[in-house]
């Protein structure tokens, strides 16, 4: 009901395209009913909510036409005046480049017109995205302003907070940046020592510690810093808890370390950044003192999802480049477009910037919704889809000029230095793929623990249900969530990738109750497992994606669409093949299964810190 | 009874059998017969009855062609000249470096043997003995075998020689040497033993000869010394491919490989001679941490004060990781900690003793429970991933692999050390030596409970421990050398 609700209501804002007012507004009111449909939460009970991802979300024509109005003049910049290569080998962003960035507005893309941004939706930005990633520098630059640095004031300050801070910050006359992490916790925020404690007037904090890896560090003049603050919890107890506060470099006290020399994104500025005794004023609060752990969380889950449309930019640019030279380069009499395996990977490319393209827009899609969207597991698995996926198809586009690709007369080697930053910052893929499968297992394991235990109990009633319901399904064999057929939202041709996907998302329900039963809370510590229930997941999720999206692309009649079904089709069998197979291997006492033996050889050699084996050549006698 | 051995009684008594009926004869390809790849059942194949009569074939033509096949590359009379060749100036090496009165002292020495023979019984033990008067070295030990194998071209009693020789080798120093095994093998005349037909084959031939190969080669394996192909080929010219001895060969060579790195914490037959470096070795084989750092808090010194008094400053060598630091830091200060010791520790002849700084185990009640914040670590809460699951549901029992295992709660071990002396003036200087990292222990009582068994034990052989040391210094300048290389290495 209130998804219906919320699109009704929706509808006439969409028309009203930059009534940045009107849109809040109307966010606002729908946030009173709330949401409860999810997606991929749902997927672990084995439930596919159609409703939330089909049919693919899409902007208004009229937001279309600012957006590409807004499009072009950035595109002519980045091609234009965008010197990626000095960038990379000095190490620095010219401040011409950066001017040029300012007065195109990329500041502030997300901030409200109001407050002199463009106040663009997270669909709209995520295109953006695409086009500044062809420069992997700046688009580190403009996340760790925008996307994380100025995210809290815009999230969770307050109005006078956003109105003395976002003006500046939106045209970019001051830099954010977003400062997390320390020397002692790199994921593991829990341990963050940085502390911040009230002047005896109680108007000041002052602020104490050292944050590492910091993206904008050397030239930010707002910080969003978080820190320990002791706060008197209800039982009138002394706790340490995260504060969040907006801290400008002015007040003192702040001083950057030197910036870091990194691998790839070399142009962006990454340093250490100390605070000693800053005094920083109470209103300079973010939400209230001891909430900005939520602050945080709420950053950085939701801003995730960008990556997606940032790396397909990159491969789609990737793509021009190389297909040109393998068009015109020969080899043995025949170009070298000819040879299998060079077309291999330029269908390897295509397939990842599709799917990426498309989970990446259904997710800014989702959370552009009106009401709380809880899109964190979808922008995580958007996240660690695209920056493997980014990963190989640069390394795939290296190899296609082979010697080539490997000197550097050729970006290829500058876009695989800069793609490998995708997996490590805003969370490691490790770290999000616990995150994606226990946020999903806690949410089912709330539901069935009921059932489960009557199970363990040996009610015979629920057994037999049980048992019933697998003999249905062996022999029933399809699984049906009405995705196809006469009330179906999936087109027709691509009918059998939506049952292999729905085949999938029943196994996987099964899959999750087995393992609830099976390790119950001590799942937290099967990683081997996890990562497995993870990947499943992102699977089913891109799966989603491509199927609703080329269900639309079809259904509206796009220009090669017959590409998209393609490409869909032979996604989601690839797709369907590898969560079969992580599917058995979650099986108990699977034969497919190595984790007993991947442990023990960590194991093995983590005691002797060292290769284990003797070398080949040696001898006992 | 080894597959082969047995295949070969089997074939034999086949043998007999035959030859008892009398009216039955049999050719069979012989080569066959003796070779080990037959399979069991295979002889009883092989006995084909062909024709009557020939007992002679049975007897000439199958033994030699036994000699043959398995040692053909041994056998033939070019080849063993060869090896011949080759081994002799090796040995002739050490004899190079002898010096010349003391050989021809032995050698009268010998000749006074051989002459008396009859008179007076001289042993071969004397013979060592009188050999090596002053010194007992590799060479003394070479320069003796030569002497023997030069004295008489028949090497009468070369057995008795050998068995006393095995004996005196630990005395000269040179049990692991496998140069001097093969010297000793080498007294051995060759090709005298070895089995001309079968019938010399199927008995124990040369029994005492064997018996004596044998008896080298267990030294060998006592000492966990691996022969090499000299050995082998020794063995072979002087016992033939199917002797005890060869057997004796094979079989360590087939153990010794398997067993050679079953410790997986082998001492090294050297130990360092620096006190300093024999602690260090032997607090990280206690310690068996990869973090655990050394810290010598003192060197071993002597100093002369004004009156001119020699005061001895011992060495003091501790051991701590960062966790035991961490440990030691959260100790309540109420409660004192234990310097407990000594404690012995074996490194194969050597006895070591070490110190331990212990603490009693935290009484439950005093005990913390490490606090977890709801907030960071539960679910739908953390930053990252939550560290643990709100459910009330536990692990399944088909999934649970835990052993059920009585914990024995012990108290925390916080450092060790070795130190040259026991007394508690040591050891006083090894607490403030922690204290600079540990700055918690100046609060904390410190209780010094040195058994004085031990130490009084230790005293002893310390006393003792000179003439050892004596020895042991020799062996080290006579293996010096090797240790040098091997390091090096």
């Amino acid at each position: 009901m209130s998804v219906s609700l919320g699109r009704n209501v929706f509808a006439p804002r969409v028309a009203q395209k930059g009534d940045c007012l009107h849109h809040f507004q109307s966010r606002r009111f729908i946030r009173s009913s709330a949401r409860s449909l999810t997606y991929a939460k749902d997927l672990f009970l084995g439930k596919v909510n159609k409703a939330e991802v089909f049919p693919f979300p899409e902007i208004s024509k009229e937001e279309l036409e600012e957006l590409n109005q807004l499009v072009q003049p950035v595109e002519k910049f980045f091609n234009e005046d965008v010197d990626s290569k000095k960038i990379d080998h000095e190490a620095v962003i010219p401040p011409e480049t950066l001017n040029g960035l300012k007065e195109l507005g990329l500041f502030g893309i997300q901030v409200p017109e109001e407050y002199g941004g463009l106040g663009l939706s997270n669909t709209m930005y995520a295109r953006l995205g695409e086009i500044t990633s062809l420069d992997g520098a700046i688009a580190v630059t403009l996340a760790a302003h925008q996307a994380i640095g100025l995210k809290g004031i815009l999230i969770a300050g307050n109005d006078s907070q956003k109105a003395k801070y976002l003006p500046r910050l939106a045209t970019g006359e001051h830099i954010a940046a977003f400062c997390l992490t320390e020397p002692g916790s790199g994921s593991d925020a829990a341990s963050i020592q940085t502390r911040a404690t009230l002047t005896e007037d109680g108007k000041h904090f002052l602020l104490n510690g050292t944050k590492f890896w910091i993206s904008n560090g050397g030239w930010a003049d707002i910080m969003t810093v978080f820190a320990r603050t002791e706060v008197v919890d209800k039982d009138s107890q002394k706790k340490d808890k995260i504060t969040a506060f907006i801290v400008e470099r002015a007040f003192g006290g702040v001083t950057s370390g030197k910036p870091e020399d990194k691998l790839g994104i070399r142009g962006s500025n990454t340093c250490e950044i100390t605070f000693e005794d800053t005094k920083v004023p109470i209103e300079n609060v973010i939400g209230e003192v001891g909430g900005g752990f939520k602050v945080a969380m709420n950053i950085l889950n939701n801003g995730r999802f960008s990556m997606g449309s940032a790396g397909a930019g990159m491969i789609k640019r990737l793509i021009e480049l190389t297909s040109e030279y393998a068009s015109t380069r020969k080899q043995f009499n025949r170009s070298l477009s000819e040879f299998g395996m060079i077309q291999d990977k330029f269908a390897t490319m295509a397939l990842n910037a599709f799917v990426m393209e498309s989970m990446a827009y259904l997710t800014a899609g989702m959370m552009d919704r009106p009401g709380v969207p809880d899109c964190s597991l979808e922008a995580a698995m958007v996240k660690v889809f695209s920056s493997e996926g980014s990963w190989i198809c640069v390394s795939e586009a290296l190899q296609v000029l082979g010697g080539l690709g490997f000197t550097k007369n050729y970006p290829y080697e500058r876009y695989l230095r800069d793609c490998r930053i995708l997996q490590i910052f805003e969370g490691t893929n490790e770290i999000l793929r616990m995150y994606i499968a226990l946020t999903g297992m806690q949410y089912a394991g709330k539901i069935l623990t009921g059932k489960i235990k009557e199970m363990k109990k040996g009610n015979v009633g629920v057994v037999f249900e049980i048992l019933g319901k697998k003999l249905k399904d062996s022999v029933v064999k399809t699984v049906d969530f009405g995705l196809t057929g006469k009330d179906g939202v999936v087109h027709p041709s691509l009918t059998e990738s939506a049952k292999m996907f729905e085949q999938n998302a029943a196994h996987f329900g099964s899959t999750v109750e087995s393992l609830l039963y099976r390790y119950g809370k001590t799942i937290v510590e099967e990683q081997l497992v996890l990562k497995k229930v993870a990947d499943v997941l992102i699977n089913l999720y891109a799966m989603t994606a491509v199927l609703s999206r080329t269900s639309r692309s079809v259904s509206i009649g796009l220009r090669n669409h017959d590409h998209e079904v393609l490409l869909t089709n032979t996604f989601c069998k690839d797709a369907h093949f590898k969560n079969n197979f992580l599917l058995t291997q979650l099986q108990k006492n699977s034969p497919e299964n190595n984790d007993a033996n991947i442990k023990k050889i960590a194991q093995e050699v983590i005691a002797k810190r060292a290769y284990v084996c003797s070398h080949p050549l040696d001898r006992t006698f | 009874m080894s597959q082969s051995d047995y295949h070969m009684h089997y074939i034999i008594t086949n043998y007999f059998e035959v030859y008892f009926l009398g009216s039955f004869q049999y050719i069979c390809n012989s080569s066959a017969v003796v070779c080990d790849v037959i399979i069991m059942n295979a002889p009883r194949q092989l006995l084909r009855i062909q024709c009557i009569g020939c007992i002679a074939r049975i007897l000439g033509k199958p033994v030699q062609r036994v000699i043959l096949p398995t040692g053909a590359h041994l056998q033939t009379p070019g080849s063993q000249h060869n090896y011949g060749q080759l081994l002799r100036p090796f040995h002739c090496s050490a004899v190079c470096s002898t010096s010349r009165p003391s050989r021809t002292q032995l050698e009268k020495t010998v000749e006074d043997e051989t002459l008396n023979k009859d008179k007076s019984l001289v042993t071969h033990d004397d013979l060592f003995e009188r050999a090596a008067r002053d010194s007992k070295t590799k060479a003394d030990f070479n320069r003796v075998v030569d002497v023997f194998s030069k004295k008489d071209i028949r090497r009468r009693g070369h057995v008795e020689f050998i068995y006393a020789a095995l004996k005196k080798m630990p005395e000269f120093g040179v049990e692991r040497d496998i140069t001097v095994y093969n010297k000793l093998l080498d007294v051995f005349p060759k090709e005298v033993f070895m089995p001309r037909n079968f019938i010399q084959r199927m008995f124990n031939h040369y029994p005492r000869q064997q018996e004596c190969g044998v008896q080298l080669l267990e030294q060998m394996e006592n000492y966990g010394i691996m022969p090499n192909v000299e050995t082998k080929v020794l063995l072979a010219q002087i016992f033939g491919e199917k002797s005890h001895p060869m057997r004796k060969y094979q079989r360590i060579m087939y153990w010794f490989p398997k067993f050679k790195h079953a410790n997986p914490f082998p001492v090294p037959h050297v130990l360092p001679s620096d006190p300093v470096e024999l602690a260090r070795f032997s607090l990280t084989r206690i310690a068996d941490d990869l973090d655990a750092k050394i810290t010598i808090y003192q060197y071993p010194s002597t100093d002369i004060t004004e009156t001119g008094e020699e005061v001895m400053r011992p060495h003091i060598v501790g051991i701590q990781s960062p966790n035991q630091r961490s440990l030691l830091a959260k100790h309540n200060p109420c409660r004192p900690v234990f310097v407990e010791g000594p404690f012995p520790l074996w490194l194969r002849k050597t006895c070591v003793h070490y110190y331990l700084l212990r603490a009693d185990p935290v009484p439950s009640e005093e005990k913390v429970e490490e606090e977890f914040d709801p907030e960071m670590m539960g679910p739908e809460q953390s930053l990252f991933y939550p560290q643990r699951l709100d459910l009330d549901l536990e692990r399944d029992m088909g999934d649970d692999f835990r052993f059920d295992v009585d914990d024995v709660e012990e108290g925390p071990v916080y450092a060790m050390c070795m130190a040259g002396q026991a007394d508690q003036v040591t050891l006083s200087q090894w607490i403030s030596g922690l204290q600079e990292t540990c700055p918690i222990l100046g609060q904390i009582p410190t209780v010094f409970r040195l058994d004085s068994g031990p130490r009084e034990l230790q005293t002893t052989s310390d006393a003792q421990q000179t003439p050892e040391q004596e020895v042991e210094t020799d062996q080290i300048t006579e293996e010096e050398p090797l240790h040098s290389q091997r390091v090096k290495q």
